[in-house]
């Protein structure tokens, strides 16, 4: 056999060789000193280019989730959720403040379209005012909103100025993600259900799994054993955050599995963005590695604040099934809901 | 999605990405051309999705170099400044940037056919894929591979040495 030319050699040390050639190469290597030099030359030089090119490598990052559509949802996750609850403040905070500073001015009318919550959320959060003067400037005001505030002078813009200083993303939604709801935002849930809704939750964005977690603050319910399409992030009007996810029952047939939870109805259970918090356990717990136990553990904690002495300890979470099929159909796929598992780690 | 996409996101993503940025040389950018790649792979639901993946991501990227190539001519003036000035505490992150921007170098002094065939061969691809891929004989893939290594560490060693000649 003549010698071993380069490309051979590079095949054979890759493994790319049939076997009748590698064995070829074998046997020519095995009495030919010249061949075998030069085996040993390729040999450093595979590894040296390997390891030229193992620095041009780009910084190695967590593998991210990956669902059908799931093209880069982070960027935007967090004002998504921020805004309608940033709104809720806002709506408060001026009904707080024309009660605080102008009896000729009731609150029912400063606003046409708040609801019953909405004022009740206003007195609690006058009540708050007059006994914590300073929680004002720590409530976050949207820049559409200033016009409502304009008459309480520096708030305002003290308010703009903490909305673009804001903390990372991340944070902000696990501190939304944290807030709890109270008895009122159950019966505007079940007047909510009660009212025929086919229009009442609006699809958006498509998000990762993990989003989906920290917006509801739990696993998300689904169908079992039914394929997950995606998860996409909802709005309904009285919910803070709304998780719907879409599950395909076969090939034509799509349902969709809506978590929602409520908007808080009274100061003390809106997170404020931004505001020290103290660290607990939910902080330190990725949503992959959340367990049960884990996130058990981490509502006694929140508990434990004082803030939120006396307020429900569990996500008051809101679930429904929606999709063209039969009332009966659904009402079963309803009764069928269970939490996504976690998924196992690698 | 099918299981198995799922499997060769796990499996192909970190390499298509390295793949990428070997093209775009910007980490982000890879990461997004990436992802659209196997958003693309969702729909299209290709048959040998790993191959189908790297031909997709090699498309983007010449594209997107086009793109880039016009609006990095304004940056590049922006930036060459205050890289020159920084202190003694980013060492080691300039040495791994000058590194990597001598890779860099010599990876383009390789005819287009020689780079796409070591890109993919660092990708994890085998000689059958890369064949696939790039029109040329798989008999032909070891010769290939063999000029391209040889060239690669040529034109750095190189360059390395002008490097060390100048500084001393």
């Amino acid at each position: 056999m003549s010698h071993v030319d380069d490309g051979m050699l590079h095949a054979y040390l890759d493994g790319e060789l049939a076997p009748a050639d590698a064995r070829g190469v074998d046997a020519h290597v095995a009495q030919c000193p010249d061949c075998r030099r030069r085996l040993d030359e390729e040999r450093a030089l595979i590894a040296r280019a390997a390891e030229l090119l193992a620095r041009a490598t780009p910084p190695d990052r967590e593998l991210p989730p990956f669902r059908a559509g799931d093209v880069k949802p982070h960027t935007r996750v967090w004002w998504q959720v921020r805004l309608p609850l940033a709104w809720a403040a806002t709506v408060a905070l001026a009904l707080g403040i024309g009660r605080y500073l102008g009896r000729e001015a009731p609150p029912a009318r400063q606003a046409e379209t708040a609801t019953d919550s909405e004022v009740a959320r206003g007195r609690s959060l006058a009540r708050r005012r007059e006994s914590r003067p300073e929680a004002r400037g720590t409530v976050r005001t949207p820049p559409a909103a200033a016009p409502a505030l304009a008459p309480a002078s520096p708030a305002p813009a003290r308010a703009r100025a903490d909305y673009i200083a804001l903390p990372r993303p991340e944070l902000v939604e696990s501190q939304v993600a944290r807030e709890r709801t109270g008895e009122l935002a159950a019966k505007v849930a079940a007047r909510k259900a009660a009212s025929d809704g086919r229009d009442l939750w609006q699809r958006g964005t498509v998000i990762s799994l993990d989003s989906a977690r920290r917006v509801l603050g739990a696993d998300p319910f689904v169908v079992p054993g039914v394929p997950v399409e995606a998860f996409y992030m909802g709005r309904g009007v009285g919910y803070s955050a709304v998780v719907i996810v879409q599950q395909a029952l076969d090939s034509t047939t799509m349902i969709e599995v809506i978590n929602a939870r409520p908007a808080p109805l009274r100061l003390d259970q809106v997170v404020v963005a931004g505001a020290p918090a103290p660290t607990t356990a939910a902080d330190s717990v990725s949503g992959a590695e959340r367990s049960l136990a884990g996130r058990a553990h981490a509502a006694d904690s929140l508990e434990a604040r004082p803030l939120r002495a006396g307020v429900q300890a569990r996500p008051n979470l809101f679930r429904d099934v929606r999709g063209s099929l039969s009332p009966d159909s659904l009402a079963a796929l309803r009764r069928r809901l269970q939490p996504l598992r976690p998924p196992t780690g690698p | 999605m099918p299981e198995d996409l799922a499997e060769i996101y796990r499996t192909t993503y970190r390499a298509l990405v390295r793949f990428l940025y070997r093209k775009v040389w910007d980490a982000e950018r890879a990461e997004d051309l990436a992802q659209e790649a196997f958003a693309r792979a969702v729909v299209h639901k290709p048959d040998n999705a790993r191959g189908w993946l790297f031909i997709v991501a090699a498309n983007m990227a010449r594209d997107d170099a086009r793109r880039a190539a016009r609006e990095r001519r304004h940056l590049t003036l922006l930036k060459a400044e205050p890289q020159a000035s920084e202190p003694a505490a980013a060492d080691d992150a300039l040495h791994a940037e000058s590194e990597r921007t001598n890779v860099r170098a010599a990876l383009e002094q390789l005819t287009p056919r020689d780079r796409e065939v070591l890109l993919l061969w660092d990708s994890g691809l085998s000689y059958e894929d890369i064949a696939a891929q790039t029109g040329l004989a798989r008999g032909a893939i070891g010769t290939t591979l063999a000029r391209a290594r040889r060239r690669l560490v040529e034109v750095y060693e190189a360059g390395h040495r002008g490097e060390h000649v100048a500084r001393g």
